[in-house]
């Protein structure tokens, strides 16, 4: 590796932003300990080209013409083999910097000493030529890879997606007084009686909550636009799209999700299948995401229970995290999605473990389970083996300073 | 005092900048910002390496929040950026041609990173273009063992912006009481 040279090596710096030339500058003086320094193009005694950069190839050319005898580094994602050039694969690295340079250092010392036998000899001087590098036979114009295009949005704008607003809208954050405001009270459960905890339960195929999930499931299935008829409002859903459009706000599905259905409100539930070649006008911004629309319902229904035939004595785990930025958010659901990525627990050991009230918990699971992300633990080593507690983080004070921020507190 | 980082990186265009503006205190650092009257005199704009803003904290400690630059023209400063971070945010823009190949070379480029700290993922631009999905990131994601938040957001809201670093703390340890 080099050392701190007396003489840096001067590079210009090619096919590189005023910012990155910058970065550039300040990682030769302080990372590479001054091995070179940037300088304008006249002054450089080495060339420095962003391979990547859409006209490198011009670049390239134009400097092998203007100074034939001035090595050249190349930056690139992709691995090149150029005649008389030196290459650094990205992401460039303080080694793969100094080993070049190193290498440019060595040829320049042979090149003067070749120059310098030869004048003693008095035979007439030779050409000296860079060391040998393996040839590769290149097109007329290499194929210098152009990430940056490559990967620059070509995809056409879904114009009417952007004016399904209903779908991007940010989360809606419930605190512990919003959640009871949001939910109303369950006047026959006390969620500080222990023993009504364990029988705090609601069943989703009594509510609104089990046919749309079931016509969902249907829909999916049968990969067709179905409608869902009931004694309030119809439901469509577009499984293609993963979305569903009903004419109602939250305030009226959220009415209409609490209340358990009777005996004759079941037998008017009716799903068809729409003909999607018959062009309906809808208004766009009622259409909303499928399992976003899913995941009220269930919270709108649990208010705080969890789902029949989830036992809550054995460890659940979620498969991944719920989409939080479009979702309704309840009180603690980060803090519990975080834990239950980690490693399957039970419902009341994570309401001990984050000191969060059960129904918090209850409510969680109950919206995850609609949407399919929470499986309870099958095996049975998942409930004798304690879970080992999670490694705490040095800085866990600050971490809860930045939480703080965050939320406004 | 120590100095502590939230690194926001990927593609160009993905959000970084806008994504710092959101919860940063101070308006972003960011390229050819306009020079401090010390340096006005001889230049009329100042450049500037990475996009950098500052959360301020209660008993006045800061977090640094600095952009990772592009990535093909940029990443020879990210060992550096990396190092005190506290974790990593990677935005990702849906109307890329092929936002996986975005994903995987900055989950693997940021491998060392992501093991000792932790990621989130969001998803930017997903109203001008709502494929891949969220669910589709995920199933790509198992193929690097890795089980982070991915998250739709719209750079510009800072409760999308606020909910994902959330997201980053609270991997690091559930347990954190804010």
């Amino acid at each position: 590796m080099s050392t701190p040279t007396k003489t840096p090596f001067r590079i210009a710096l090619h096919g590189m932003d005023s910012r990155t030339c910058k970065t550039m500058e300040m990682y030769l003086k302080g990372p590479c300990r001054g091995a070179a320094v940037v300088v304008d193009t006249m002054e450089a005694n080495i060339d420095m080209i962003d391979a990547d950069h859409p006209k490198a190839r011009d670049i390239l050319d134009a400097r092998k013409v203007a100074t034939p005898d001035r090595p050249i580094i190349l930056l690139s994602l992709q691995n090149l083999q150029l005649d008389n050039t030196y290459f650094i694969k990205k992401p460039v690295n303080v080694e793969q910097i100094l080993a070049v340079l190193d290498k440019i250092k060595a040829v320049a010392k042979a090149r003067k000493a070749n120059a310098e036998s030869a004048k003693i000899s008095q035979t007439p001087p030779k050409p000296v030529d860079l060391p040998e590098q393996p040839k590769v036979a290149l097109p007329e114009k290499v194929a210098i890879d152009v990430y940056v295009n490559k990967s620059k949005a070509t995809k056409p704008v879904d114009s009417p997606e952007q004016h399904k607003a209903g779908k991007h809208q940010s989360a809606m954050q419930l605190n512990e007084g919003g959640f009871t405001a949001f939910l109303g009270t369950l006047s026959n459960v006390d969620f500080d009686d222990e023993t009504q905890l364990l029988t705090a339960c609601y069943d989703p195929r009594q509510y609104f909550l089990g046919y749309v999930m079931s016509a969902y499931k249907t829909a999916n299935l049968q990969s067709r636009v179905l409608q869902l008829c009931s004694i309030w409002k119809p439901l469509t859903i577009f499984p293609e799209n993963q979305e569903i459009w009903v004419d109602a706000d939250d305030k009226q599905t959220r009415a209409f999700a609490g209340m358990p259905l009777v005996k004759g409100s079941v037998s008017n539930m009716v799903l068809t299948a729409v003909d999607a070649a018959i062009p309906i006008q809808r208004a766009e911004d009622k259409f909303q995401d499928m399992s976003a629309f899913i995941w009220k319902l269930a919270i709108w229904t649990s208010k705080g229970r969890f789902p029949i035939g989830l036992d809550i004595q054995r460890p659940v785990f979620l498969e991944r995290w719920p989409n939080f930025t479009r979702l309704v958010i309840t009180p603690d659901a980060l803090r519990i999605a975080a834990l239950l990525i980690q490693a399957p627990r039970t419902p009341l050991e994570v309401a001990s473990l984050l000191h969060v009230k059960p129904q918090y918990v209850f409510v969680f699971i109950s919206a995850c389970q609609a949407i399919g992300i929470l499986k309870q633990s099958e095996r049975q080593v998942d409930t004798v083996i304690a879970v080992a507690q999670t490694k705490k983080p040095k800085n866990e004070g600050l971490l809860s300073k930045i939480l703080n921020k965050l939320r406004g507190a | 005092m120590s100095q502590y980082k939230i690194i926001f990186t990927g593609p160009v265009g993905a959000g970084k900048t806008t994504a710092i503006n959101a919860i940063s205190d101070v308006p972003p650092v960011k390229t050819d910002a306009a020079a401090s009257d010390m340096t006005k005199n001889r230049k009329a704009s100042t450049t500037v390496a990475m996009d950098y803003g500052v959360m301020n904290l209660a008993g006045g400690e800061k977090i640094h929040l600095y952009g990772t630059p592009g990535q093909e023209r940029f990443d020879f400063m990210w060992d550096i950026l990396t190092m005190g971070g506290i974790g990593l945010v990677l935005l990702l823009d849906n109307t890329r041609a092929d936002p996986f190949q975005d994903m995987k070379f900055f989950l693997d480029t940021f491998g060392k990173f992501i093991n000792d700290t932790s990621v989130a993922i969001g998803v930017t631009q997903m109203d001008l273009s709502n494929k891949p999905s969220i669910e589709d990131y995920h199933q790509q994601l198992q193929g690097f063992g890795l089980k982070p938040p991915v998250f739709a957001v719209d750079a510009r809201e800072k409760n999308d912006v606020s909910l994902l670093v959330q997201a980053l703390l609270y991997s690091l340890d559930p347990g954190l009481a804010g």
